[in-house]
């Protein structure tokens, strides 16, 4: 049986690959080179099993059981289509439709003082600049999902905030799927040059309620004393795939603060890693709130590979249905980081008996003089808090849902832009009650 | 003051000695006639011959796990030696008829064998090598229907019960060196508590590795009937050689209802020199199936010795109620590998488990913690509390957390909590305030940060355990 999947596998990468072919060569001779590296990988490796390691609670076997291809023909939408994804503080907008840049839709790119463009059109002025970071951070020799994305490379949403600049307003890159059966490869390069500061949210929406595949990479490079302020928003279509790998290199005393919601997809995976320089900080925080049969996996690491750098990370499931979460927290402390601080915590609601979660919080410790704590809690609504909720008169109901949902607030709450905080604890609220 | 702390680890190991006593040893290698030897030299019925073949067909169809966080030459399994024994003799009825050097072996490491006797009422079976020489306070034992005597002996005077147990914890083809023990293992100590009985006294092995180059598979059993409870010691060290020896030990206790197992180890093994040359491979298979409702499986260990340790004492709760407990001090200096931890399968409703782990790592050395806590959907109410804790002693050393933690349903409580320290200077210089020199400051230091896990060990092992952490980690702090 094992051997009829892996023979179906190879086959699916090649089905997936069919495409890649026609891409029109880049004037950009290194990231020719870059794609064709991509493609030798994808040719090398296998599509992961539950056998690997890295993917032992999480089946893909579904996704490879269907037949996704690069988008043929853009649907053009119209901004009332859209409006409703709209963020109000992020004026600027860079709106990419099923992976292929929309700039009818985009807003406000060149008014900041920054360069917010898509990378076709960014290569004229900044190739140079974006040359040691595009496909070099995220690793895509071991991860066929990366390899698959960067093979495809062709467009993709590109910051650059030059030196010393702090850029007011949040940047919004919206990912609109609107055609089934289609894989996409969203991608985005930020690059924060020395001490300059940032807001972007990455955001993934749909139109559309049937399967397709959203295979986005994104790298992020913050030069030193940089500031960058990182929203990942998944709230895919139900029946989506979503595969996400996320890389970011922290200079010297940079600071990267993250938060990432994933509320859809019917399977979705987010690998976040982060590597620390000296005296860097970081704080890396998600949530998960899934019912029905899906499964989110966040899976990340936190590489301190220099002395004196910090980390922070909080992750919350709250899972519903029969849905699976699962949960990987590495926390490297190579040799030689001396004086790392680093904590993690990982808590899970279960609200249902059916609910199933998979955490494995690892630390890997190098060094001697270091503070490194992580926990893990899973259980359920407190009996004595519901009780203490309805001896004040709400119902049953009324009370779970009021935890649960202050439960996903504590990391809602770290968002800086109050709209969308606003859009995400609606959210938050109507999932809870829908479940409960 | 780091040099002071290097002094005291490197400390050479008090118990490397051999004792010249002629050895029965087998042949190198494993064949089916290799097992069919050991099978006849024990007189065995054919059923376990059979249960040997098995698993023998079982292991070679496996292969070495990769999976643990160590790194070792890669082990040739037909250099070995399978069988080792000291020459029959007849059966001893008093500690006289002992051979004398053998005695002087026990005495050299601190086991006085009449003064245990005598002052603290243990039964001590020994084993030296793989055949049990002296069995003692068996009568005692037997008056309230206790069976304490080697696997061999068990085999021929109570093979129905050994038939009905054997195997059924741990499957022969449960692991790679699982399945080697079962087809090869030579003795061990079998262990039967019947209906109700409370064991008067804490049950003891002492084992020892003596022949060069010889294996030892280790095979104990121990069963606890309703309402029975037990608490059993072992405890090991063993001489120094310079090829590396193999011990891959396999121990299955059994609870049923209401019945209570406490299992407790000292490993002190022979952990290779100051350059990692050496020492022994403890791969150690250790499951406790809590069959019956309210019955309780405790794992007790302070892993000191061997060049590397693999070895995950887990509780399969089955019974409803049922408890597990797992307390470890993982210690590594030098080049010693640890890979250790616990696993603890909730099926039961209403299971509880609690995991204290400390792995303190010096030297060279890497102490990972390996885990895994799983509460099925079946096992409602299930609770767990997880602990692990690392300290490291000087920045050549290394200290993982690989945690699994899964979780299956919404009326259980899972909490797992990890942190990393070191012991700071500001803790030294405090005690040295108070007139309290680094090398006692850091004993005690490191016996705080290992006394949730002492006090479950019974009184003299607690003491000797203390003792073991000071002498080994002499010299590494400061």
């Amino acid at each position: 049986m094992s051997t009829s999947a892996t023979v179906n596998a190879g086959g699916y990468l090649e089905n997936l690959l069919a495409g890649q072919p026609h891409l029109p060569a880049s004037p950009l001779a290194w990231l020719n080179v870059l794609r064709a590296e991509a493609v030798d990988r994808v040719g090398a490796l296998t599509v992961p099993t539950l056998r690997d390691e890295e993917w032992r609670f999480t089946d893909i076997s579904q996704l490879t059981k269907m037949s996704f291809h690069p988008v043929r023909a853009t649907i053009s939408l119209q901004v009332a289509d859209i409006e409703r994804f709209y963020i109000e503080e992020a004026t600027t907008r860079l709106v990419f439709v099923d992976g292929v840049y929309a700039p009818q839709l985009s807003s406000n790119v060149s008014g900041i003082g920054v360069a917010v463009v898509n990378l076709e059109a960014g290569f004229a002025a900044h190739a140079a600049a974006i040359e040691p970071y595009l496909g070099r951070l995220t690793g895509f020799r071991d991860n066929v999902f990366a390899a698959l994305n960067t093979a495809f490379l062709h467009d993709a949403a590109l910051i650059v905030v030059p030196r010393d600049v702090e850029v007011a307003v949040p940047v919004h890159l919206l990912f609109i799927a609107t055609q089934k059966d289609v894989v996409s490869y969203p991608r985005c390069l930020f690059l924060a040059e020395s001490g300059s500061a940032v807001t972007v949210i990455e955001d993934y929406v749909s139109l559309q309620e049937d399967a397709y595949f959203t295979n986005a990479v994104t790298e992020i490079a913050l030069i030193d004393n940089a500031r960058v302020n990182h929203i990942r928003v998944q709230r895919e279509g139900a029946k989506a795939f979503h595969i996400a790998n996320c890389a970011v290199s922290l200079a010297r005393a940079s600071n990267y603060q993250s938060v990432s919601v994933a509320f859809g997809a019917r399977i979705s995976r987010y690998n976040l890693n982060v590597q620390l320089a000296e005296g860097a900080e970081c704080a890396v925080d998600g949530l998960a709130l899934i019912s029905g049969r899906q499964l989110a996996d966040t899976h990340t690491c936190i590489d301190h590979a220099q002395p004196q750098a910090a980390s922070n990370q909080s992750h919350k499931c709250i899972v519903g249905g029969s849905a699976h979460a699962v949960f990987n927290g590495k926390v490297v402390v190579r040799q030689g980081a001396q004086r790392t601080d680093s904590k993690q915590s990982n808590r899970n609601l279960l609200l249902t008996s059916k609910a199933h979660v998979d955490t494995k919080p690892q630390l890997e410790i190098f060094a001697d003089d270091v503070k490194c704590t992580h926990g893990a809690t899973i259980g359920q609504l407190d009996d004595e808090e519901v009780f203490y909720l309805r001896s004040r008169g709400l119902s049953d109901t009324a009370a779970r849902n009021m935890l649960t949902y202050a439960f996903g607030a504590e990391i809602i709450e770290r968002i800086p832009i109050s709209s969308l905080k606003y859009q995400l604890e609606q959210t938050v609220l109507e999932q809870t009650t829908v479940q409960l | 003051m780091s040099a002071t702390l290097q002094n005291l680890v490197n400390q050479p190991y008090k118990h490397g000695f051999v004792t010249s006593i002629e050895s029965d040893v087998a042949p190198k290698g494993l064949t089916t006639d290799t097992i069919r030897m050991i099978s006849a030299k024990k007189k065995e019925p054919e059923w376990l011959l059979e249960f040997r073949l098995k698993s023998y067909e079982a292991w070679l169809k496996m292969d070495e796990p990769a999976w643990p966080n160590v790194h070792y030459p890669k082990i040739d399994f037909q250099a070995i030696s399978y069988y080792a024994a000291p020459k029959q003799k007849p059966k001893l009825k008093s500690m006289d008829e002992v051979d004398p050097e053998l005695l002087r072996t026990f005495e050299k490491l601190g086991v006085p064998l009449h003064e245990r006797m005598a002052l603290a009422g243990v039964a001590v079976d020994v084993i030296f090598d793989s055949v049990s020489v002296a069995t003692t306070y068996k009568d005692k034992l037997a008056e309230v229907g206790i069976i304490f005597c080697s696997m061999s002996e068990a085999v021929l005077d109570h093979p129905e019960l050994v038939k009905k147990y054997l195997g059924t914890v741990i499957p022969t083809s449960d692991n790679f060196y699982a399945a080697l023990n079962s087809a090869v293992f030579t003795d061990g100590s079998f262990c039967y508590i019947p209906k109700g009985v409370k064991c008067p006294m804490d049950l003891s092995t002492y084992f020892r590795i003596n022949t060069e180059e010889s294996g030892q598979f280790e095979r104990t059993l121990i069963v606890a009937e309703e309402g029975a409870s037990v608490s059993y010691l072992e405890g090991c060290t063993a001489p120094a050689f310079s090829s590396n020896q193999l011990h891959a030990a396999v121990v299955e206790l059994v609870a049923l209802d209401n019945a209570d197992i406490k299992y407790s180890t000292v490993q002190n093994w022979y952990a290779g020199d100051e350059k990692g040359i050496g020492g022994i491979y403890n791969f150690v298979t250790k499951r406790g199936l809590a069959k019956g409702v309210n019955s309780r499986i405790s794992w007790t260990q302070v892993e000191t010795g061997s060049a590397i340790t693999w070895k995950y004492p887990s509780c399969v709760l089955l019974g409803d109620n049922s408890v597990g407990e797992f307390y470890s001090v993982a210690v590594t200096n030098h080049y010693q590998q640890a890979d250790t931890g616990t696993k603890m399968i909730h099926i039961g409703k209403n299971t509880r488990s609690t995991i204290v782990s400390k792995g303190i790592s010096a030297g060279h050395s890497n102490n990972s913690y390996r885990g895994l806590v799983k509460i099925s959907p079946s096992a409602t109410g299930a609770r767990n509390y997880s602990q692990c804790d690392s300290m490291l002693v000087g920045h050549e050393s290394g200290a993982h957390t690989f945690p699994y933690i899964q979780v299956a349903n919404n009326s259980s409580q899972v909490e797992h909590e990890a942190s990393t320290s070191k012991i700071g200077e500001d803790q030294l210089f405090y005690f040295a305030q108070r007139g309290i020199d680094a090398e006692a400051a850091v004993s005690m230091i490191i016996n705080g940060f290992c006394k949730d896990v002492f006090q479950q060990l019974p009184m003299e092992f607690a003491v000797e355990a203390t003792a073991l952490l000071s002498f080994k980690l002499e010299g590494s702090v400061g």
